[in-house]
C-alpha cells in the first residue's frame, strides 16, 4: 500500500488562475503542505532544549519574534519557551517523534501538521494586501525577512512568517478556519488581482 | 439651463468639460473640480434644505465639511446616502441628489407651519410637552417626531458595495494638507521619515487652493512629496477620530466621487492609522455671529463665498453684503469684488479698522461701529438691516443677496482635544487653541492659531522638524503679507427675531438662555438640553457662540465657561465603512471540520454550533419531514450502528511532570489515579462554584493527557487553563497545545460498532475483554494512525476514533464501507441531542451556568480529599439548598403531545413555577416526546403528573415526571 496522502482543508479552494483586478503587480497566493510541530521547554529546560535541538538538528532556537532555518527545518518562535518547527512533508509524525527523542523529557513535542494550514502570499503589493487583515507593521524597516509575529489577521489566529524577501509571508492558521481565512485573504487581494499557482 | 452665476475664468474648474447632474430631479451642469454645492450655486440654486426642527428654509452656508444646512440624500436605490454634506461631495457626471426633512416639496414645505408655533418649539420642548402617559413615548411621540424632524432616508436595500479596513504605521501623519501641512509633510519626508499626509479634500492645498498667487507653491511642493517613496499622500480622506497611543481613525473615500465603484475597488477604506508623531494641519473653521435671521439663504461664511468666487469660479449672488469683525474677511469681500460680483457694503461693529479703510479705498460704503438686527426676503435672501452697535438710531435698509458674514476663526481643535490635549483661550482671535499635548503631537496653522499663508507654512515647517526630531531639511517657503486675524469679539447681536448659535440643530440664543434659566447652566447640561452642538457638523461655526451667550447668562467669560468635551466622531462616517467586509455571510469567520465536503456531498443541513457549521441531520428522499430523518438517524444508533462526526469538540494536549496534579486541581474528580490507555469522565467548575464544563480525558503517557471539552466552551477552558497556570500557578511544570484542528474524531455507536470497526482497524484488540469501556488505543485503518476511545455518549456501546485530519474523509469512508452491511447510518447533531437526551446525559441546556454538580445529579464527582477551582465557592448556602432544582426526566402523559423547552413546571391549577423544561426531543427508545427539566423536590417527584404550561404559546401539557435515565440505566450496553 502507498504512503496514505493528507487532503487539504483547502483542497478543493484553491482553483489555479488569475482573479480580481488586471493589472501589473498581482499576489501570488499558494498553499504550502508541509509538516508541523509545536515543541516546548518544559518548566526551567530551556537550555536543554535549546541544547538538544543544536545538537540533534544544528538549528539554533530563535528568540522572539524571529525564526531561525537549520537544513530543511524552520523554527518560529511563538510563545515564551515555545516553537512551531516548519519543515517539508515526509512520512506521518516522524519528525516529532525525532524532536521528541532528541529533548527526551526536557521538551514537549505536538504535531500540528494536520492542525494547521500553511498559506503562502508574495508579491509586491503582498504587505498592503495584509495590511488589510493585520495590524503588524510590515515595512522593512519594522519587519522584515526573519521576523515573525502571533498576531490576529482577518480576525484569526495567525502566525506570520516574513518567509522569503521577495517579499513573501507564510500564513499559518487553524485548519478548520482554512476555508474562511482564505476567503478574507482573496477578497482583500481583489483589489491587485491574484495569481494562484 | 446655463451656469449664470459661473465666472468667465478663474479658480480649480474645467469649463472645457460638462458633468451633468440633478437635484430634486431637476438636470443641471456642472464642471470637474465642482462640489456638488458649487455647482449649485453656479445655477443660481440657494434653496438647498429645510431645518431640522423648525422647517425654515436654509441655503448653502459654508464650503466645506462644517457645512450645517446643505445635506442631501446622494444618489438612488441600494445606493442612496443620507445626509450627504453637498459642500464636500465632489461632483461626477449623473450625480442624482435629493434635498431632506421637506414635505411635499423644499420650496413649499407644509411642516414649516410649524415655525408659526416656533415659540413653544424651544428646547426642552419635547421633554416638557411628551411626558405623559410613558407609553406613548415609545409608540405614538416618537415616531411623530422622528418623521417632523428627520434628517435623510437611509436605503432599505443592502449596500451593493464593498468597503475595506487598512492598518497603517507612520513616523509622522500629518492631517491635513493646507500650507501647515504640505510644509509639515515635505520636511518630515525630506528628511527621511514615513509620512502619510491625510486631506478631506479632493485636492491638496486646503486654503492655498483659493488663494491663486499661491498656486506655484503649492503644485512644486505636492510634486516634490509626491516623489517622495516614503510618503504617502491620502486625498479625500478624513481623519475622525484620535485615541490613545497615536492611534488615529480616518475614512477613505476611495470612489464616492464616481457612480459606481470600479469592480474590485470598494467604496471607502476606514484606516486604522498608528503614528510615532501627529502633526495636526485641521486648519480652521470661520465663526458665525448670532443675528436675526442668520440662517437665511444668502447667509454665508464670507471665507466660503471667497472659496467659491477663487476657486470654484462661481458668485454665490449678485450683490454681496460683509458682516465682520475682523480685517481678514474684508479680503473676502475684495476677492468677491474682483470675481465681479456686486458689492453692497460692509458692517463691521468696530469703529475704525484697518479693513474698513481699505474698503473704502475700493470705493466700497463702510458702516463702521455697525451691526446687522436682522435679515429679510422668504427663501432667498433679499436683504439685511443695518443699525448702530447697541441699537442707537434707526435700521437702515441695505439690498443685498449674499450676506458674507466672519465672527473670527474657530481653530479645528476637534482632533486635539480628543487626545487630551488642554486647550488654551486666545485672547487675539478669541478662540481656543491646542496647548501642550499629552502625546507625541504639534498643532500647526490655523488649527494653533496661527492665520496667513506663510505664517501657516513656516509654523508647519516647525512641526515637522520637531516631528522628525532630527536636523530638518530647508525647504521653499511661501512668501506674501497677511491680513490680520484678530477680532472684536462679538457674539450675538441682540434684536427681534431667532439668532442661531447653531443652525443645524435650530438652537437659538434664547434656546441657551433657557436653558441656563431652567438650570441647565454647566455648558455640558446646556449642550445637552438644547441639542447645541450635537448635529452632523458638531458646532464647528457656531459651537464657541453658543457657549458665550451661555457665559453672558452665568455673568462669567467664555474661557471659564469652555466648550462640551469633543469626541469621535469629528465628522460624519458611514456605518459602511465601519462595517467594512464584515457583512452577511463574512459577519464572522466560519469553522469547518475536515468532513464538511463530504457532508455538504451528502446533503447534510447545517446548523451553527458556535462558529462551526455541524450537520444537523442528513435528509434522504423518502424522508417526509425533518423529523423522520432525526428519528432515523437515531433508530439506526439504537438498533444497529451510526456515525457522528464529532470533531468540533475540544481537544487539548496537557504535557509535563505536572499535568496530573495540574487536572486534579481543575476538575472536581480525580485524574493522577487514571491509568495509561485509560479516559474518565471529568466535571470542571467555575471559581464560583457553578458548573463550567465537562468531557472525557484521556492519559496517553504518565507526563502526557488528552483533554476534551464541549464544543462551545473550548476557547473558554483552554483560556481558564492557561490563566491558572500563568497567575495561581506558575509553579507547574505543565505546557498545553489546542489541537482540536489536528485531530478529526467520528464516534461510532450502536450494538452493531464492534462488529463494524473491528474490520478496519489494526493494531489494537477491539474485544470487550482487552478493551474495556473507557479504554484508549492507538492503531491504524488502512495505514493512517487513529487514536481509538471507548466512549458513549448515547448511552449505545459506542467508539470513538480520532485521526490526524487529512485523514478523516479516507477513515470515514473505510468506517461506512465496513459498516454498510449493518446498515451504517450517519447521523447529525440532532440525533445526537435526542440520543444524550434519552440517556439523560446533560449538555448546554442544563450547564447554563445556573446549575451547581448536584443539581445535575453529579454530586459524586465532587472529590472529598484535595483543592480542586470551585470547591470553596460550591459550599454556599444558597448552592448546597437542598429546595434547588434538580435534574429530572419528563415524558407527555399523552403520547402525540408536545413538549416545549423553556415551559415552566406547575401543579395543575396554580401558577406557581416549580422548575423549567431544559431539553426536549422525540424519542426513540420509547413513544412520545420526553425532555430533562430542572424541578424542586424533584427526585420526591418522580412518578407524580405536574403540567408544563408555556403561557407564550397558551400551551399547557400534562407531563410525568420520572428518571432521566431512559435508557439502559445500569449502563449495561455501553460495556457490552
Amino acid at each position: 500500500m502507498s504512503a496514505p496522502e493528507p487532503v487539504s482543508p483547502l483542497a478543493r479552494h484553491l482553483t489555479a488562475g488569475r482573479y480580481g483586478a488586471p493589472g501589473d503587480a498581482p499576489v501570488y497566493i499558494s498553499e504550502r503542505q508541509c509538516v508541523l510541530v509545536q515543541l516546548f521547554a518544559r518548566k526551567g529546560r530551556g537550555d536543554d532544549v535549546a541544547s538538544a535541538m543544536q545538537a540533534g538538528f544544528d538549528l539554533q532556537l530563535p528568540s522572539p519574534g524571529n525564526a531561525a532555518s537549520a537544513g530543511e527545518i524552520t523554527a518560529l518562535w511563538i510563545q515564551p519557551d515555545a516553537w512551531m518547527l516548519v519543515a517539508p512533508r515526509g512520512s506521518e509524525g516522524a519528525l516529532a517523534a525525532r524532536i521528541k527523542a532528541a529533548c527526551g523529557d526536557a521538551g514537549s513535542v505536538v504535531d500540528q501538521t494536520h492542525g494547521r494550514t500553511v498559506l503562502h502570499i508574495s508579491g509586491r503589493r503582498a504587505a498592503w494586501v495584509l495590511a488589510k487583515l493585520c495590524r503588524v507593521d510590515l515595512h522593512p524597516s519594522a519587519f522584515g525577512p526573519g521576523r515573525v509575529a502571533v498576531t490576529p489577521v482577518a480576525d484569526l489566529a495567525c502566525v506570520l512568517h516574513h518567509s522569503d524577501a521577495a517579499p513573501g509571508f507564510d500564513l499559518i492558521v487553524f485548519s478548520s478556519y482554512a476555508v474562511s481565512f482564505l476567503e478574507s485573504l482573496t477578497h482583500a487581494a481583489l483589489e491587485t488581482g491574484y495569481d494562484v499557482a | 439651463m446655463t451656469q449664470r452665476f459661473r465666472t468667465a475664468s478663474g479658480g480649480r474648474i474645467d469649463r472645457n468639460r460638462v458633468l451633468r447632474f440633478r437635484f430634486d430631479g431637476r438636470a443641471y451642469e456642472g464642471h470637474p473640480g465642482d462640489t456638488l454645492a458649487s455647482a449649485l450655486l453656479a445655477n443660481g440654486v440657494r434653496l438647498v434644505g429645510r431645518s431640522f426642527k423648525l422647517h425654515r428654509p436654509r441655503g448653502i452656508f459654508s464650503a466645506g465639511t462644517e457645512e450645517p444646512n446643505a445635506l442631501a440624500e446622494l444618489r438612488s436605490g441600494a445606493r442612496r446616502e443620507p445626509n450627504t454634506r453637498m459642500t464636500m461631495a465632489e461632483l461626477y457626471d449623473g450625480l442624482e441628489a435629493a434635498s431632506q426633512n421637506r414635505f411635499p416639496s423644499l420650496r413649499f414645505d407644509l411642516l414649516s407651519l410649524g415655525a408659526l408655533a416656533a415659540p413653544v418649539l424651544s428646547a426642552g420642548f419635547y421633554y416638557k410637552t411628551f411626558m405623559w402617559p410613558a407609553s406613548f413615548w415609545e409608540k405614538v411621540y416618537e415616531p411623530l417626531i422622528r418623521r417632523a424632524a428627520g434628517l435623510g432616508r437611509a436605503a432599505r436595500e443592502p449596500d451593493p458595495d464593498q468597503y475595506e479596513t487598512m492598518h497603517a504605521h507612520c513616523d509622522v501623519l500629518v492631517v491635513g494638507a493646507g500650507p501647515a501641512g504640505l510644509a509639515a509633510a515635505r520636511v518630515a519626508g525630506a528628511g527621511g521619515a514615513r509620512v502619510i499626509l491625510c486631506e478631506q479634500d479632493f485636492e491638496l492645498g486646503g486654503g492655498l487652493l483659493m488663494e491663486p498667487e499661491h498656486a506655484a507653491w503649492r503644485d512644486e511642493t505636492v510634486s516634490a512629496l509626491q516623489s517622495m517613496a516614503e510618503v504617502t499622500i491620502l486625498p479625500r480622506t478624513t481623519v475622525f477620530g484620535y485615541y490613545d497611543h497615536n492611534v488615529l481613525g480616518a475614512v477613505e473615500r476611495v470612489a464616492d466621487h464616481v457612480a459606481a465603484p470600479l469592480p474590485n475597488t470598494p467604496r471607502q477604506r476606514y484606516w486604522t492609522i498608528r503614528a510615532k508623531t501627529v502633526v495636526l494641519a485641521t486648519g480652521a473653521h470661520e465663526r458665525l455671529i448670532a443675528f436675526p435671521g442668520n440662517d437665511r439663504p444668502g447667509v454665508m461664511l464670507a471665507g466660503a463665498a471667497q472659496a467659491y468666487a477663487t476657486r470654484f469660479g462661481v458668485k454665490a449672488g449678485a450683490r454681496a453684503l460683509l458682516f465682520a469683525n475682523n480685517d481678514a474677511a474684508y479680503d473676502s469681500l475684495f476677492a468677491l469684488q474682483d470675481a465681479g460680483v456686486a458689492i453692497a457694503g460692509a458692517v463691521d461693529p468696530r469703529p475704525e479698522s484697518a479693513g474698513a479703510s481699505a474698503a473704502r479705498a475700493r470705493g466700497i460704503s463702510v458702516w463702521a461701529d455697525s451691526e446687522i438686527a436682522g435679515t429679510s426676503g422668504g427663501t432667498a435672501l433679499h436683504g439685511a438691516h443695518v443699525r448702530r452697535r447697541g441699537g442707537a438710531g434707526t435700521d437702515t435698509a441695505v439690498v443685498a443677496d449674499l450676506l458674507c458674514v466672519s465672527g473670527g476663526i474657530n481653530p479645528a481643535v476637534h482632533l486635539a482635544s480628543q487626545s487630551r490635549t488642554p486647550l488654551r483661550w486666545n485672547e487675539a482671535l478669541a478662540t481656543y487653541v491646542p496647548g501642550v499635548p499629552v502625546l507625541a503631537q504639534h498643532s500647526a496653522g490655523a488649527a494653533a492659531g496661527v492665520t496667513g499663508i506663510a505664517e501657516a507654512a513656516a509654523d508647519g515647517a516647525k512641526a515637522g522638524a520637531a516631528a522628525l526630531g532630527a536636523a530638518a531639511p530647508a525647504i521653499p517657503l511661501p512668501t506674501g503679507t497677511t491680513a490680520d486675524a484678530r477680532v472684536l469679539p462679538i457674539w450675538e447681536v441682540k434684536a427681534r427675531g431667532k439668532a442661531f448659535v447653531d443652525i443645524q440643530d435650530d438652537v437659538t440664543t434664547d434656546d441657551i438662555r433657557l436653558a441656563h434659566r431652567e438650570g441647565y447652566k454647566h455648558i455640558e447640561h446646556a449642550k445637552r438640553y438644547t441639542t447645541h452642538t450635537m448635529g452632523t457638523d458638531q458646532g464647528k461655526t457656531g459651537g464657541i457662540v453658543g457657549a458665550a451667550v451661555l457665559a453672558e447668562a452665568r455673568g462669567e467669560r467664555v474661557q471659564d465657561v469652555g466648550l462640551p468635551t469633543f469626541r469621535p466622531f469629528a465628522t460624519p462616517v458611514t456605518w459602511g465603512a465601519i462595517a467594512g467586509a464584515h457583512v452577511g455571510k463574512h459577519f464572522a469567520p466560519t469553522r469547518r471540520t475536515a468532513l464538511h465536503e463530504w457532508h455538504v456531498r451528502n446533503g447534510a443541513e447545517f446548523m451553527d454550533a458556535g462558529q462551526w457549521l455541524r450537520p444537523a441531520y442528513y435528509p434522504i428522499p423518502t424522508d417526509t419531514d425533518a423529523w423522520e430523518s432525526v428519528l432515523r438517524e437515531a433508530r439506526a444508533v439504537r438498533r444497529a450502528v451510526g456515525i457522528c462526526d464529532v470533531s468540533t469538540l475540544g481537544k487539548i494536549d496537557v504535557q509535563g511532570r505536572d499535568a496530573a496534579t495540574f487536572l486534579d486541581r481543575l476538575y472536581t474528580n480525580t485524574f493522577s489515579t487514571l491509568a495509561v490507555g485509560r479516559a474518565r469522565y471529568g466535571l470542571m467548575l467555575r471559581e464560583d462554584g457553578i458548573v463550567f464544563d465537562d468531557g472525557t480525558t484521556s492519559r496517553l503517557a504518565e507526563d502526557r493527557f488528552f483533554v476534551t471539552t464541549t464544543t462551545v466552551n473550548a476557547a473558554a477552558v483552554m483560556a481558564h487553563m492557561e490563566f491558572h497556570l500563568q497567575t495561581a500557578w506558575p509553579d507547574l511544570d505543565v505546557q498545553l497545545a489546542s489541537v482540536t484542528d489536528q485531530w478529526a474524531a467520528m464516534s461510532i455507536a450502536g450494538p452493531k460498532t464492534r462488529d463494524t470497526i473491528a474490520r478496519i482497524v489494526d493494531g489494537i484488540d477491539l474485544s470487550n475483554g482487552a478493551f474495556p469501556f473507557m479504554a484508549v488505543g492507538d492503531g491504524t485503518v488502512q495505514g493512517r494512525p487513529v487514536r481509538v476511545f471507548r466512549i458513549s455518549f448515547s448511552g449505545e456501546m459506542a467508539y470513538e476514533i480520532a485521526t490526524p485530519s487529512g485523514y478523516a474523509e479516507q477513515v470515514w469512508n473505510a468506517v461506512l464501507a465496513a459498516g454498510r452491511e449493518f446498515g451504517i447510518t450517519p447521523y447529525g447533531v440532532e440525533a445526537l441531542g435526542l440520543l444524550r437526551i434519552e440517556k439523560g446525559h446533560v449538555a448546554g441546556s442544563e450547564l447554563n451556568g445556573q446549575t451547581t454538580a448536584a443539581d445535575l445529579g453529579l454530586a459524586r464527582m465532587l472529590k472529598k480529599r484535595g483543592d480542586f477551582i470551585g470547591r470553596t465557592l460550591a459550599q454556599r448556602a444558597g448552592l448546597t439548598d437542598t429546595g434547588r432544582p434538580t435534574l429530572v426526566g419528563l415524558r407527555a402523559a399523552r403520547r402525540d403531545e408536545k413538549l416545549r423547552a423553556g415551559a415552566h413546571l406547575v401543579e395543575p391549577g396554580s401558577t406557581t413555577s416549580h422548575g423549567w423544561i431544559t431539553s426536549v426531543t422525540r424519542a426513540v427508545e420509547i413513544e412520545g416526546w420526553i425532555g430533562l427539566a430542572m424541578l424542586r423536590g424533584g427526585a420526591q417527584r418522580i412518578g407524580t403528573r405536574m403540567h408544563a404550561t408555556f403561557p407564550l404559546k397558551g400551551e399547557v401539557v400534562e407531563v410525568e415526571i420520572v428518571s432521566p435515565y431512559f435508557v439502559d440505566p445500569e449502563n449495561q450496553r455501553v460495556r457490552a
